[in-house]
């Protein structure tokens, strides 16, 4: 038998610590031997800036606005934005469409943010116009959203730059075709002054080929083309001909929008469906007619914006759906109103809606004093040589603008591209980088094929900060061209926090009321509505990685960022899976 | 400061007073309404405490360690099912010695589906190294939660504190609250030795092998035993704060008794009554309040039963195959007691799922006790009616 006894404990002098704490610092186990993948900061692209036509990185100055950084924001969008007080008004902002926060709860409300920083920067003196670095010049055809972006970023890129415009005031279809209940003119002015501002010229009432002839743009070592559309397509109705109360809708907006109060008696039938039509039907509520709206289809293949449609709605103008006029109705030598044929819907045509077809002896009148057709509109190209090819009524052009005849670019309604105000914006950009590429190739500079993918947000836009190689104000971590979807992010960190709604007009008369009609957001609205962007697919140190790597093997950078050890990374992954954005990618690379 | 108060309350305001820093918890009737005056506490700031809400029991006791390593003072509560679901994680809680404090109401266990009272939640967790306080008032409940902090800070070892689903979780007494100056001066801060340091970072419930299992664990074991000395001078402080004290094990009204009835929880309140009744008519009837159940107060049990002629148990649980609980911890512990000072001991088993024990019932136990030669079976059962 041992002479210890068996059931007392001995001192033998080894150290056994109460609790099951390891001996040594766990720094010499080094977990990352473990791993078979590994995660890596990527950041994406947020489905807004891949949805803008013109090519703004809104997740980044929502970014920067979430950190305070307000002037830095609207620096921002200005550099890839030339005029965010008007399409924080007016655009139809394809961006909210595809905001991943409507899978939470409801889209960022992106216009009014926009908005107010666009109207921040118009509050502000304008910056020193930019350097003239270059000795080209450059001519532009039209000071609409088009015209004026492409001659803004080539004043950017260091051009000299004339505008030629047509009508006594620069602007065109922001002034001539949208009313001033949506887009003050003291906004556009300013706007306008501000785009001048950077060094451009803009020659009023000058039409090319009429006024000058096309030959005085061969000063120029380029043109960009961007004239508009504005000639109301025929209205087809059995009888129009010479009959003043049958009125293009567009020459009707392009009167009242230049100060004019036309009269148009009690009743007013708007015929079409797109926005001109919706700017009508509203214009002549505001002088006192009670108008209807006639279109051949239903709700659903309207192409005006919803919101526009949904606004002329609730002012009190009527809608007639499925109705198309035939023709005009006398009385006495009088027009008295029209004939209508009702319609039903067919099959899908060409633009995949469903066709209208007359439903044989279907047909009614209607009343009116005026009826005004708003079904289109045509570009009139009349004044292009021979060898800017054209289809269909639409300049032929390539991804930058170019045409079928050096060194002459075209862009905005004049071309095959959606005719929306931010679409002739990003046409513009594109331009002008196709234009600076031109004439620096032409100048001898070796500067390759233009980067297009890597300088678009994913989508079919450009950024003019990424062809410029302008300094990015937000440091990315390995960026890629990838759109992040709502699936690849990590709702769980989110909580629902119900969208700002623009301020509306209350409790005033609309119909003597041309002033603006949205008041848009409050600063502090505007800020807590930028809060809400979910940042997708960008890290914006939210911090929740750190936190939950169980292996403490990540920390924070100098600069901000977040670094990752990856002597102790195990590859487990829970910092891609707890990434609210989905800015942390688990990728085999590098082992 | 007196405040009529229910029994949830009573723990929620113990909690207050003990200045938690992490309260990490998942709702169970008949517990909520701790873990709601709680988080009413954290959100209107008098708790100045960090509030983790979980989607489990299992992660409110893993988030209450996690807290409890890097030192702070934790705290949770839970009941029944909830109970059964930390079971893996009370074993890390004593295992990894971190004082986390419970609050567990007991509740019957499922099935059948049962909110009302009885042990076996809290008795099923008996091997997992906690140490177990059960209450009878309200105010034992303020009192005991703020000591229960004491005890597991001063042995390194998680407490849980016991209350009987709505007898007293539900039931409103008046309760003295003691001042927030006097228990700061009982309780101070957590003093954590070991705890979490990214500057010198060690593995916490490392991986021990067989040449040093065993020593860990006997430490644990000393802690238990430590324990029970540890109480009593927690009881000595808060007495002589509060003037109130419970002890371990509460002998009342035990002088020349030759019965002694042994009881925990509420069902002792009853038993004083009819002790005082039976005493009043010359019945020399005594009582015995278990307060401490882990560690077991064995040389208090067998000092105090060691000579009677017989002890009735109410066990208000069942060891299913075996009898009830306390029945068969104190018939274990009278084993070294000499043979001719062995007590007959009677094991009754009754009250389970919230039946209620009333007077009536004790008086026909005592009667049974001192009438029967011995007891038929290990455990007898009350009142079962087929």
């Amino acid at each position: 038998m041992s002479e210890r006894d068996l059931t007392r404990p001995h001192e033998t002098g080894r150290r056994i610590p109460p609790v099951a704490i390891s001996e040594t610092s766990t720094l010499v186990n080094q977990t990352g031997s473990w791993k078979y993948i590994m995660p890596r900061y990527q950041d994406g692209v947020a489905p807004c800036n891949a949805g803008c036509p013109v090519g703004i990185d809104i997740e980044g100055y929502m970014y920067l606005i979430g950190q305070g950084r307000l002037q830095d924001a609207a620096d921002l969008l200005i550099r890839e934005n030339p005029m965010p007080a008007v399409t924080g008004r007016v655009c139809h902002h394809p961006c909210e469409d595809s905001c991943n926060r409507a899978s939470l709860d409801e889209a960022v409300a992106i216009h009014s943010v926009e908005r107010r920083l666009g109207d921040m920067i118009l509050a502000a003196p304008p910056p020193p116009a930019p350097e003239r670095t270059r000795t080209e010049t450059v001519a532009v055809i039209g000071s609409g959203p088009a015209g004026l972006s492409c001659a803004c970023f080539l004043a950017r890129f260091g051009y000299g730059v004339t505008v030629f415009e047509a009508a006594p005031e620069a602007g065109g279809m922001l002034r001539l075709g949208i009313p001033e209940y949506r887009l003050p003119r003291a906004i556009l002015d300013r706007q306008i002054e501000r785009i001048e501002a950077e060094g451009i010229e803009i020659r009023i009432s000058t039409r090319i080929g009429t006024d000058v002839p096309w030959a005085v743009l061969d000063g120029f070592d380029a043109v960009f083309v961007a004239p508009g559309a504005h000639m109301g397509k025929d209205s087809r109705i059995e009888g129009a001909e010479g009959v003043p109360e049958i009125r293009p809708g567009l020459e009707f907006l392009k009167e009242v929008n230049a100060g004019g109060r036309p009269e148009l008696g009690d009743h007013v039938i708007v015929v079409g469906g797109g926005n001109t039509a919706m700017d009508c039907a509203r214009s002549a509520l505001r002088l006192g007619a009670d108008v209807t709206v006639l279109y051949r289809r239903t709700p659903r293949e309207m192409p005006a914006i919803p919101q526009e449609a949904r606004e002329t709605k609730e002012e009190g103008v009527k809608f007639e759906f499925l109705a198309a006029p035939t023709a005009v109705e006398m009385e006495d030598g009088e027009f008295v109103g029209i004939t209508c044929q009702r319609m039903e819907l067919g099959p899908p045509d060409d633009s995949g809606r469903r066709r209208p077809v007359p439903i044989e002896g279907d047909v009614f009148s209607m009343k009116a004093d005026t009826v005004l057709t708003a079904i289109g509109e045509d570009c009139d190209l009349s004044f292009l040589p021979d060898e800017v090819r054209t289809n269909w009524g639409l300049v032929e052009v390539e991804a930058l603008g170019e045409s079928t005849s050096a060194p002459v670019f075209a862009g905005g309604d004049a071309v095959d591209l959606p005719r929306s105000v931010a679409d002739a914006l990003g046409a513009g950009k594109r331009a002008a980088i196709g234009i600076d590429h031109y004439l620096r190739k032409e100048a001898g500079e070796d500067v390759g094929e233009v980067p297009l993918d890597d300088l678009r947000f994913a989508g079919g836009n450009v950024s003019a900060m990424r062809y410029a190689k302008d300094e990015d104000p937000i440091p990315r971590e390995a960026p890629v061209n990838d759109v992040v979807t709502w699936d690849q992010m990590n709702p769980h960190h989110y909580r629902s926090v119900p969208r700002h709604e623009d301020h509306f007009h209350a409790g005033i008369d609309l119909r003597s009321a041309f002033g603006e009609t949205n008041f848009g957001l409050s600063q502090k609205e505007a800020i807590e509505e930028a809060e809400r962007c979910l940042n997708c697919g960008v890290c914006n140190r939210c911090e929740l990685c750190l936190i939950f790597c169980p292996d403490m093997a990540i920390s924070r950078r100098e600069d901000g960022g977040f670094e990752i050890d990856m002597r102790y990374c195990k590859g487990c992954g829970l910092c891609a899976a707890e990434c609210p954005r989905g800015a942390i990618v688990m990728t085999r690379e590098g082992m | 400061m007196k405040k009529v108060m229910i029994g949830n309350h009573a723990v929620s305001w113990g909690v207050l007073r003990s200045r938690v820093e992490v309260i990490s918890a998942y709702p169970i009737t008949p517990q909520t309404q701790i873990v709601e005056a709680l988080s009413d506490m954290v959100a209107d700031g008098s708790l100045p405490a960090r509030y983790i809400k979980v989607e489990s029991e299992h992660s409110a006791m893993a988030a209450c360690i996690g807290a409890s390593i890097v030192g702070t003072r934790t705290f949770t509560a839970t009941s029944s099912q909830g109970l059964a679901l930390m079971h893996e994680m009370l074993h890390w809680a004593a295992g990894g010695r971190h004082p986390v404090v419970m609050a567990n109401v007991n509740r019957a266990m499922a099935p059948g589906w049962n909110i009302w009272t009885d042990q076996n939640d809290s008795l099923s967790q008996r091997d997992t190294g906690w140490i177990q306080l059960y209450c009878e008032t309200n105010q034992e409940v303020f009192d005991t939660t703020i000591q229960a902090f004491k005890l597991a800070e001063k042995v390194d070892l998680p407490v849980m504190l016991l209350l009987d689903a709505f007898f007293l979780s539900h039931t409103s007494e008046p309760v003295d609250v003691t001042e927030q100056e006097d228990v700061d001066r009982f309780l101070p801060r957590r003093e954590a030795v070991y705890k979490m340091d990214t500057k010198d970072p060690h593995a916490f419930g490392a991986l021990v092998r067989p040449d040093a299992y065993t020593e860990i664990r006997w430490q644990q074991q000393e802690a238990m035993h430590e324990a029970r000395d540890v109480f009593r001078r927690v009881e000595d402080d808060w007495e002589a704060i509060t003037g109130r004290r419970y002890g371990a094990v509460e002998a009342y009204r035990t002088e020349d008794a030759d019965l002694l009835l042994v009881t925990s929880g509420t069902i002792t309140s009853t038993a004083r009554h009819v002790v005082d009744e039976r005493r009043a008519g010359g019945d020399k009837v005594g009582l015995i309040k278990v307060k401490m159940f882990r560690p077991f107060p064995t040389d208090e049990l067998r000092a105090l039963l060691g000579g009677v002629d017989r002890v009735a148990v109410l066990d208000r649980n069942i060891s299913p195959g075996h009898g009830g609980i306390f029945a068969e911890e104190i018939r274990s512990a009278l084993y070294d007691v000499p043979p001719e000072d062995r007590p007959i001991l009677f094991g009754y088993v009754l009250g389970l799922g919230g039946r209620d024990v009333t007077p009536t019932v004790i008086d026909d136990i005592i009667d049974n006790t001192r009438t029967k030669a011995r007891p038929e079976r290990e455990d007898l059962w009350v009142g079962v009616e087929l």
